[in-house]
């Protein structure tokens, strides 16, 4: 038997149609989006490549079916289902079951993937924001000790005889400004610190609380 | 056989997709289920890599000599996988049922036995390279872990010890596999050169979303396991050379060339060796301080840390081809290069760009990529 579908004429396969290319449209003249059509195209293609299956479906069902009839004719009884059709069937349901597993296997490895990314961000951010608050603080510390440090040379009574006496002491002053700011901003660095973990503690606390809670409750609903 | 006839039954099968591979390995699974146990959870690159091959052998069906290297090594190759002669008898059962299947009436007793020949000189030249392989190696190597150190937030260094001793060449590179990932198989670069005590060391890092890469860097314990597959590779050194080297390592590519850096130093008269280290960011230069000392070590090595994105780093700065063509002539140099694809490529081409010629120029072409 020969079905009028397999006959051997030239058809359009879904490769001819993934690589289909148009020229494109003269400058100045209207013509479509090219990602429309292209996106168009692969659904042709994806559309082409479930029709060839389930054509070959059919067939072997067909095949199956008449193979059926033949060999029911001659036992005299008719077998609903041989050995054959359990096969196809079990080769079928091992195929869904693939399909699902290696969709989990892409489904966490795409998680996987966006965690790692934004941690990886998120990394970056928070070391970036550090080494420029780092900055600021030292250039302040740098600009504010050195006007002590000028104040203090300049201060009346730095006589010509006394320079070395005042240049230390306006060393002295460049260096005890520069620790007294960068004390300041060591300590709301670490008042901040504490702050987010006083938080962090809080927020636990209370998310843990209303975890029981709603157990309990799921529980006392669950014994209705 | 007709190959003609066998290019065209294969076209049209083909046309089905995905259908074909997955109707292959469900058919034989069912019919073999021991054989579902060398195969990964996850076979939706198993079924690319099954189209690819039998793509590739079809094409080539007419051409025995250029298809026997690919077949020799698919055949080595399928070794570690622990591809048994038994098995082949299974699949070309499978492979038959399924081609069967697809072709629809226009399945005939010719192009049928077209396909058995074919499959049975396919099957022949794997199996035979698979039992000239056997004679002088195992199929793969039990590994122990005995250290794992954190370098970088994304980078580790694991030492291993194979049982058997792994013999190798500096530069060459092993699949690994974790029991963390059952049968997902990755290449990493040896970063040492032999050994006495036959240890390796890997440089492994994380990629996102990699499956093995994650079970590599932060996975392992001491005392773990993992199995090696045998060397591949052509990133090794021209011993019959007596230029001087660059090298440019990105990020772990870093581990070929420190293998090859130490065989260097087992030289009579060691050439000098510029070595370029390259990382986006200062911390991705994890094994920098290790390298400091070797150049400390050896007059004939001199180190160049390379920052690409990180204007406060000390060191170089710069695209990575920028940096290197800035610090001089190469062109009468051996170059080997290894790090991510597109580094290579770039780096490659200016050197050769620069005069420096391209059989001189060496580079390994697979790895990086894979997660």
């Amino acid at each position: 038997m020969t079905l009028a579908w397999q006959q051997d004429q030239k058809r359009l396969t879904p490769d001819e149609v993934q690589a289909a290319t148009f020229p494109l449209s003269r400058l100045g003249r209207r013509g479509y989006d090219e990602e429309h059509v292209r996106e168009f195209l692969r659904e042709v293609e994806r559309e082409l490549v479930t029709l060839l299956n389930e054509k070959v479906s059919l067939w072997n069902e067909v095949e199956r079916l008449r193979k059926r009839i033949i060999t029911g004719m001659k036992q005299g009884d008719a077998v609903l289902f041989g050995r054959e059709d359990a096969h196809v069937h079990a080769v079928r349901i091992l195929s869904n079951a693939q399909l699902t597993a290696d969709r989990y296997v892409a489904d966490a490895q795409a998680y996987s993937h966006k965690l790692t990314e934004e941690a990886r961000t998120r990394r970056d951010e928070i070391l970036l924001e550090a080494q420029q608050h780092a900055d600021m603080v030292l250039e302040e510390a740098q600009s504010r000790a050195r006007q002590a440090a000028l104040a203090t040379l300049n201060a009346p009574g730095g006589q010509s005889v006394e320079t070395d006496r005042s240049a230390l002491k306006a060393e002295l002053a460049y260096l005890r400004t520069f620790g007294e700011v960068y004390r300041t901003h060591l300590r709301a660095y670490t008042e901040g610190m504490l702050r987010s973990i006083a938080e962090w503690e809080h927020n636990e606390a209370g998310a843990i609380a209303q975890a029981t809670a709603d157990a309990g409750n799921q529980f006392d609903t669950g014994r209705h | 056989m007709d190959a003609l006839r066998l290019k065209d039954s294969f076209s049209k099968v083909v046309m089905h997709g995905d259908e074909v591979p997955l109707f292959f390995y469900s058919d034989l699974f069912i019919k073999h289920p021991e054989v579902r146990d060398l195969f990964p959870i996850s076979m939706r690159v198993q079924r690319e890599h099954l189209i690819g091959a039998l793509a590739q052998i079809v094409t080539q069906v007419d051409r025995v000599d250029e298809l026997g290297v690919f077949l020799q090594d698919l055949g080595r190759d399928h070794r570690k996988f622990g591809a048994l002669a038994e098995h082949y008898d299974a699949v070309g059962d499978s492979l038959l049922a399924t081609l069967a299947h697809f072709a629809g009436d226009a399945w005939t007793p010719e192009i049928a036995a077209d396909w058995t020949d074919a499959y049975r000189l396919v099957a022949d030249a794997m199996m035979a390279a698979a039992r000239a392989d056997e004679a002088s190696r195992p199929a793969c190597w039990q590994a122990t872990v005995i250290s794992c150190e954190r370098k970088a937030f994304d980078v580790s260094v694991l030492q291993v010890r194979p049982e058997p001793r792994l013999d190798f060449l500096p530069g060459q590179s092993v699949a690994i596999e974790t029991p963390q990932r059952p049968r997902l198989w990755r290449y990493y670069s040896i970063a040492n050169a032999p050994r006495q005590d036959g240890t390796l060391d890997f440089h492994v890092r994380l990629i996102d979303g990699g499956a093995v890469s994650i079970a590599l860097t932060y996975g392992q314990a001491v005392g773990d396991s993992l199995r090696l597959g045998p060397p591949v590779g052509v990133l090794t050194l021209d011993t019959t050379s007596r230029r001087d080297i660059l090298m440019v390592a990105g990020s772990t590519g870093l581990a070929p060339l420190k293998a090859i850096t130490q065989q260097v130093s087992g030289l009579a008269k060691p050439p000098h060796v510029h070595l370029f280290f390259c990382a986006k960011a200062a911390d991705g230069l994890y094994d920098l301080p290790s390298l400091e000392k070797l150049a400390a070590e050896y007059h004939w090595l001199t180190v160049v840390p390379t920052v690409t994105a990180d204007r406060r780093a000390n060191g170089e700065k710069g695209t990575i081809p920028d940096v290197v063509t800035r610090a001089g002539n190469w062109s009468g140099h051996d170059a080997y290069l290894a790090g991510p694809t597109e580094m290579v490529r770039d780096v490659s081409a200016r050197l050769a760009a620069g005069g420096t010629a391209r059989e001189r120029i060496h580079v390994e072409d697979f790895g990086w990529s894979e997660p």
